[in-house]
């Protein structure tokens, strides 16, 4: 280190002592070329005499001298991803100029691990979204943000409910039972993912993202193979997302601006379903065919379906969204800064539902001297997440309603809802979905810090050391009460009875350390070989407390609290987890003649989750890219601004499990009254990370001074050592143990254009993505079946993990149709044994894409632009699970039925694919083959989606000018307008299990996505 | 002045890295013991014995759930599949009551071998503490192979905590498992105290004993099985609630033998086998109307109040009644009494009678007609012994309903098949014995092609 030191030290006195020596000649002009938005120095700047060949390049300070210009000439400075700028001299001796950056997709300088590096010398795949992608989209959080914007991403919502899951999903799943998350980094520090709150809603979750203001966004990069995500080693298996926030601009004006939106949201789509006249002929007919009589079920014409509730509309509304976002940013030389507040308010279509986020930013940046900086950045966000219960809860709002029987009125005659002990209302399990949307109280109230503070000195201009501590803090609330006429508060005693109410709080907390050193230079004549080096280390710990108390018995519905109401409390914790991570992590770089691009990374990484032995990793990567537009026999091809090859190999790891797991343990227990130690967990002293070995190759080029660029790559992962529970028989006296159980792999191709079709008055730009990943289970260490999913009737469940099929394999009967004779359901007899049984089950679909993508279409003409978005999923299946309740072929006369009833068989001769209705009130759903989950149920989830179309309008200028207002900026934007799909249930964006990988794509009454129509203004001043 | 800072910086980052870098990798497990440190200290004796107990407790449900849902005692009105294939008479080797049984009788088995390989090294515990906690751990390990071997036949004999070779283990034959639970629970009392400092929760000499006579009464050698409820009822240590009621509603009463107990803290809540929510809250199984004739019958008397009725729940085919032996909703009375002194009145009475002695004071009828007067209901006056017999029958039905005997005694008695078959036309000899469960046979090759015939 000391001889670098040295070197530079000295280099950089002799550096100054020639510049003193030659300002003392005649006619030379001396000067430094800085960034023009964070002043920082530029070594290696072209500055030439226009001309002539006079020239000369900057020094590591920024530093240049030029000797023997002549009188009236314009000095060159061009640089590449700089925009080319020409000075006269006039009669001036020192020049100081700021390069603007040239903002090409060539150029764009990217983010990538701990640093930066320009677009034309990625050798591996990284994608970039900046925020003018997704700020006419009023996106929630930076995970919907990236939906249909880059290759080989899929983005999945979980449900239309806001604030809720979404599922990101890089290059596919690399994992059964850990995280299948990308590392979502903010600003340089992991910040949490998936759930916060402590309460499950019927499989749908919250979502952490959604505390992070997507206007504070700048960019986010995606990091998708070995070379740019193995320096973050064992976490980086399933991609790495970079999300870098706004930051002020040094040397310009200070700029405010203010952005309104308001708009109105509603469901995509209704599902379909029977009225009471035709629920009631259904159910006459199923009685009858079972042997019973229908008016002695109470099923009477004219008097049970007197009444006919459209349920689903009962418990939905035109929901109102609007957001305020006021931001300033400028900055002097020294001192820049980047401020906001923001407030946004949606609506949630599902009566009381709402999302509501309170936040503000804070970055900073100062230059105390030539050597030393520092900065910050803080983001602070709170939100109120107004939830009400869905899916598979049998007092769900959405999902009651939609399998609630029409007879039944919400509201009694005075107006009062009627309630599960209602006198004349049925109760189980026709909860009144109204109140059940209108009396409980479930509130998530969720504060976010993230806040960092970096300190920057340059030993020299090439050997910076860089430092940051930084924290991710998230303090959840859970707020849960259900009074005594709601289904768990009065219906159900063992559960509530008079009330039921659960507090619980959570926090969790990420520290951050990370330190680097980096060292960039170059050597030979023309600088042919350019070296960059990295060094940095990093320590990591997530602590999480959680704590909960539930209370039965209130003695009036106006008590809502434990305290004071006197309460039963028979349920209580406490909760204290931590887990760390140590790494040291390196990367270097050269290049040759601009031309062959060489790098290598590698991270050695200490996690806490993995036993003594397997605690240590070592994830490393090799790189390189060949620019053949720069070769000699290119020269003819002067069109290619870019053309290069690319190839990259290594190693990333997955340790997202749970701690302790490799430890054998004790846990306290319980009995008649008295505390002790029981055998809890088997443990595995030889746990250890999966492991994903990554092939990348890629071609990129750009064209026509970027009028064209096209990125093609291509994978091949494979991760080995899934971790999963390797079952054990309880002979053991445990049921199995963490273990590294086996391998799946994805491969893929993925494919970006960027063109400008036409660049005259009208201005007309695509953004074009797809994608395909194969995804395969390679090898069980375990010959069991593994069953993932919901039990099913009929066969064990309805997902399974098989080699040879991907994860979200769905399982069960071949359905081939009714039997025109009978009206029952055919299943293919896979064992030849004349019975159809659980034996017969087989691969009946599976859940993953074979394509998917986006494109945008941006017009601009004068004032106006208009953006037009597909989004797209192609060969995807959907198990449409609701549909075994909504097509029950009469298992029981509880529920409401799909519209798709109406073409049951009814007679001898009917060709249809809905088996007959036949109702008996003692057979079991295994007695009713056609109740079996088969691929009746399954179906294709395909779809295009007009994501979004937003039409802007920019306020000319001279209108402005006497009001002291920059600009203005009107926007009418649509999100989710039209959807095109084959797919019978509401809407085909679905995953009731939210976040499940290997029981992905499921639709049990799983809220339908929405549709906003808003209008927004931008002033700025 | 550059290098001086760059030195210390250096030194510094350094310090800090290496002290803080053990912290962050080795965080305190908080809520977790590894095993390599239980039971190395005296300490943890009184806590792993709780270990033990709660290990018992976890089988309490499943023997209910084996006792009385494969017998002809309740319907299924819930949405429960394993509830369905019981009630229904459509047992599947799938089946997770029958998983969750299995394994229930195993982590018994673990922690009874675990006490017996770590506690005989451990200093500074007296001999007689060890002597105790091993015989409380042999006493339950044969409890839970005596009741393993009633519900599946023949089971593994598993007697250490080896992982490796429990995890490929044959099954022994029922003979060699009940020969195992004897020699441990007749070898446990003689360490076991007379009566438990610690309450009505935890094993005894005469809990031994009440097991012994459950044994042997099942064994069919009635001279023992009623040697040893003698000796139970003899011990005073128990006496018979004056009302029924009592033992209906309330916990610990004073005819409790062996009961697994409950707090409001750790109430299984709304598991899957809760009975209080299987039963009561989600009534998952109702009381068949079959059972309720009966249960209702005169000679039955007040142990009707086995079961409670709510008009309004009353629709289709639900008859509107609930089992009441676990409690309400807002009572916590989980508690499930595993031996009491009824019963013993009940092995006497039929050990008794199989020998010939049906009257006087050392006759059938004189323990039967115990639990008459007690029940307000008609005595016995006199009967042949096969009369006798199935009075017997009857009357351990009105007694034990829902306390996890009835499927128990019908097979014992050879009875099964004809009491089934007359409450379902599903029923085979198979359901005489649940399935060795399907993951076992997956998991442990050593069950490779030995599942009880017929499933």
């Amino acid at each position: 280190m000391n001889i670098f030191l040295r070197f530079g030290l000295s280099f950089f006195v002799s550096i100054l002592l020639f510049c003193e020596l030659s300002a003392q000649q005649t006619r030379t002009i001396t000067g430094k070329v800085t960034q023009s938005e964070d002043n920082e120095v530029m070594p290696g700047v072209s500055v030439s005499v226009k001309g002539t060949t006079n020239g000369t390049l900057t020094d590591v300070s920024g530093n240049y001298s030029i000797s023997n210009v002549p009188e009236k000439s314009l000095l060159v400075f061009s640089f590449i991803g700089r925009q080319t700028m020409e000075v006269p001299i006039g009669n001036r001796a020192t020049i100081n100029v700021q390069l603007e950056p040239n903002v090409t997709e060539l150029t764009q300088v990217v983010i990538t691990g701990y640093k930066t590096e320009q677009r034309r010398d990625i050798r591996g795949s990284i994608a970039t979204i900046t925020s003018d992608k997704f700020k006419d989209i009023p996106v929630m959080g930076m995970d919907q943000a990236l939906q249909g914007q880059v290759a080989g991403v899929q983005v999945t919502q979980s449900s239309g409910t806001p604030g809720g899951g979404i599922s990101v999903r890089v290059r596919g799943s690399t994992s059964i039972s850990a995280s299948n998350r990308p590392l979502f980094i903010v600003d340089g520090i992991p910040v949490e993912d998936g759930a916060l709150g402590l309460r499950d809603f019927g499989g749908q979750n919250d979502n952490a993202f959604s505390t992070i203001n997507t206007n504070d966004i700048e960019s986010i990069e995606i990091l998708k193979d070995a070379s740019a995500k193995a320096i973050y080693g064992s976490r980086a298996a399933n991609g790495v997302v970079l999300v870098t926030t706004k930051r002020g601009k040094s040397n310009s004006r200070t700029t405010i601006e203010g952005d309104v939106q308001r708009g109105f949201i509603e469901v995509v789509r209704k599902p379909e379903l029977l009225n009471s006249k035709e629920l009631l002929e259904l159910q006459r007919e199923a009685v009858i065919n079972g042997g019973g009589d229908p008016d002695q079920l109470g099923l009477i014409p004219g008097v049970t379906d007197a009444i006919n509730t459209d349920w689903v509309d009962a418990v939905l509304r035109r929901a109102i969204y609007q957001q305020y976002q006021l931001s300033a940013r400028g900055g002097n030389e020294r001192t820049r800064f980047y401020t906001s507040i923001n407030y946004r308010d949606e609506e949630g279509v599902q009566l009381n539902n709402k999302f509501v986020r309170f936040s503000g930013t804070l970055n900073l940046d100062h230059k105390a001297t030539d050597k030393l900086s520092f900065g910050n950045n803080l983001m602070i966000s709170r939100t109120r997440n107004d939830r009400v219960k869905g899916d598979n809860f049998l007092d769900g709002v959405y999902s009651g309603a939609i399998k609630s029987l029409p007879y039944y009125s919400p509201y009694n005659e005075q107006g009062q809802l009627l309630g599960p002990n209602s006198p004349g209302y049925p109760g189980f399990p026709n909860f009144n979905p109204v109140g059940q949307a209108l009396l409980p109280r479930f509130q998530t109230f969720t504060t976010k810090i993230v806040a960092g503070l970096t300190a920057e000195y340059a030993f020299l201009p090439n050997l910076r050391f860089r430092t940051k501590v930084s924290t991710d803090y998230n303090g959840v609330t859970d707020d849960q009460f259900e009074p005594s006429t709601t289904a768990i508060g009065g219906y159900l005693p063992s559960v509530g009875g008079k009330g039921y109410g659960i507090y619980g709080s959570g926090t969790y907390i990420t520290l951050n350390n990370s330190n680097l050193l980096t060292y960039t230079f170059t050597k030979g004549e023309n600088d042919k070989h350019s070296f960059d080096f990295l060094l940095g280390n990093e320590l990591l710990q997530r602590t999480e407390r959680t704590a909960s108390v539930q209370g039965r018995l209130y003695p009036r519905d106006e008590f809502t609290y434990i305290s004071g109401a006197g309460a039963i409390v028979d349920d209580g914790g406490s909760f204290l987890v931590s887990n760390g991570l140590v790494s040291f992590f390196g990367e270097a770089k050269y290049k040759f003649k601009d031309k062959y691009l060489f790098g290598a990374t590698a991270r050695y990484d200490g996690s806490s989750r993995f036993g003594r032995g397997k605690r240590y990793g070592v994830f490393p990567s090799v790189s390189a890219a060949w620019r053949i537009s720069s070769e000699d026999f290119m020269k003819a091809y002067t069109f290619f601004d870019d053309l290069r090859l690319k190839a990259s190999y290594g190693f990333t790891g997955n340790e997202r499990i749970g701690d302790f797991q490799f430890l054998t343990q004790f846990g306290g227990s319980n009995y008649n009254g008295a505390t002790g130690l029981s055998p809890s967990a088997l443990g595995n002293n030889n746990l250890q990370w999966e492991k994903t070995r990554e092939i990348n190759v890629g071609i990129e080029t750009s064209l026509w001074s970027g009028r064209l660029g096209v990125t093609l790559d291509v994978y091949s992962n494979l991760t080995s050592k899934l971790l999963n529970t390797f079952p054990l028989p309880t002979t053991t006296g445990f049921g199995g143990f963490q273990g590294n159980i086996g391998s799946v792999s994805n491969k893929g191709v993925e494919l970006s254009v960027n063109a400008v079709i036409v660049d005259r008055v009208i201005k007309w730009r695509t953004n074009f993505n797809i994608s395909h990943n194969k995804n395969r289970v390679e090898s069980l260490a375990d010959s069991l079946p593994l069953y993932r999913g919901y039990e099913a009737s009929g066969s064990s469940n309805t997902n399974i993990i098989k080699v040879g099929e991907p994860l979200g394999t769905f399982w069960g009967l071949q359905f081939l149709g009714v039997d025109p004779a009978t009206g029952d359901a055919i299943y293919r007899d896979n064992t030849g044994d004349g019975t159809i049984s659980a034996d017969d089950a087989q691969v009946i679909g599976n859940a993953q894409p074979k394509l998917i993508g986006g494109i945008t279409n941006t017009f601009s003409w004068k004032n106006l632009d208009l953006s037009v978005f597909f989004q797209f999923s192609y060969g995807n299946e959907i198990l449409n699970f609701s549909n075994t309740t909504l097509l029950n072929s009469g298992q029981d006369i509880l529920n409401n039925q799909s519209k798709a009833a109406l073409r049951r068989w009814r007679k001898e001769g009917d060709i249809t694919d809905i088996p007959r209705y036949q109702y008996n009130p003692d057979r079991s759903e295994e007695d009713n083959p056609n109740t079996y989950m088969s691929s009746r149920f399954v179906e294709d989830g395909s779809y295009l989606r007009l994501k979004n179309i937003s039409l802007g309008y920019n306020v000319p200028k001279e209108w402005l000018s006497r009001f002291k207002v920059q600009s203005i900026r009107v926007l009418l934007s649509a999100t989710n307008l039209i959807t095109l799909t084959r797919y019978t249930g509401a809407d085909p964006e679905v995953s009731t299990l939210d976040g499940s990988t290997a029981a992905q794509g499921i639709d049990l009454f799983t809220f339908p996505q929405v549709k906003t129509i808003m209008a927004g203004i931008t002033v700025g001043f | 002045m550059k290098l001086s800072i760059k030195k210390i910086f250096l030194v510094c980052f350094a310090g800090w890295l290496l002290t803080g870098c053990q912290d962050l990798l080795n965080p305190k497990p908080n809520n977790i013991l590894s095993a390599d440190i239980v039971l190395t200290s005296p300490d943890d004796v009184p806590q792993v014995r709780i270990g033990l107990y709660n290990a018992l407790r976890s089988t309490a449900a499943l023997s209910v759930v084996a006792g009385d849902l494969t017998a002809d005692l309740a319907i299924h009105n819930g949405t429960f599949t394993v509830y369905n294939e019981l009630s229904n008479k459509r047992i599947l080797s799938t089946n997770s009551a029958a998983a969750t049984f299995w394994a229930g009788v195993y982590n018994v088995v673990y922690i009874a071998n675990f006490i017996e390989e770590r506690l005989p090294g451990l200093a500074g515990v007296s001999t007689t503490d060890k002597n105790q906690l091993l015989a409380e751990a042999r006493l339950l390990r044969g409890y839970a192979y005596f009741i393993g071997a009633n519900t599946f036949g023949g089971i593994p004999l598993v007697t250490t905590t080896d992982v490796e070779a429990n995890s490929n283990i044959g099954r022994s034959s029922k003979e060699e498992i009940l020969a195992f639970a004897l020699e441990d629970i007749t070898r446990a009392i003689e360490n076991l105290p007379d009566t438990a400092t610690t309450g009505v929760g935890y094993a005894t000499k005469h809990v031994a004993r009440a097991m012994l006579a459950r044994y042997y009464l099942y064994q069919s050698d009635w001279v023992q099985a009623e040697q040893f409820a003698t000796q139970v009822i003899n011990s005073k240590q128990y006496s018979l609630e004056p009302n029924f009621s009592t033992i209906v509603a309330k916990d610990f009463t004073s005819e409790s033998i062996l009961e697994v107990g409950y707090t409001i803290t750790d109430d299984p809540g709304t598991s899957t086998y809760g009975l209080n929510n299987i039963f009561v809250g989600r009534r998952e199984v109702i009381p068949a109307n079959s059972f309720l004739l009966k249960i209702f019958s005169e000679e039955s008397g007040d142990r009707n109040l086995t079961v409670s009725f709510d008009a309004s729940k009353q629709r289709g085919n639900d008859n509107g009644f609930s089992v009441a032996k676990y409690g309400t909703s807002d009572e916590d009375n989980n508690n499930i009494v595993l031996f009491r002194l009824g019963e013993m009145y009940l092995i006497r009475a039929e050990a008794r009678a199989r020998q010939g002695k049906l009257t006087g004071t050392d006759g059938a009828i004189t323990d039967i007609n115990v639990l008459r007067t007690r029940a307000k209901a008609n005595t016995i006056v006199s009967g042949s012994q096969s009369d006798l017999l199935t009075a017997i029958e009857n009357e351990r039905l009105y007694e034990l309903a829902f306390e996890g005997h009835r499927w128990y005694d019908l097979v014992r008695t050879g009875r099964a098949n004809t009491v089934m078959t007359a409450f379902s036309s599903n029923w085979k000899d198979t359901y005489n014995v649940w399935p060795v469960p399907q993951t076992e046979i997956q998991r442990n090759p050593g069950l490779r092609g030995s599942q009880n015939p017929g499933y």
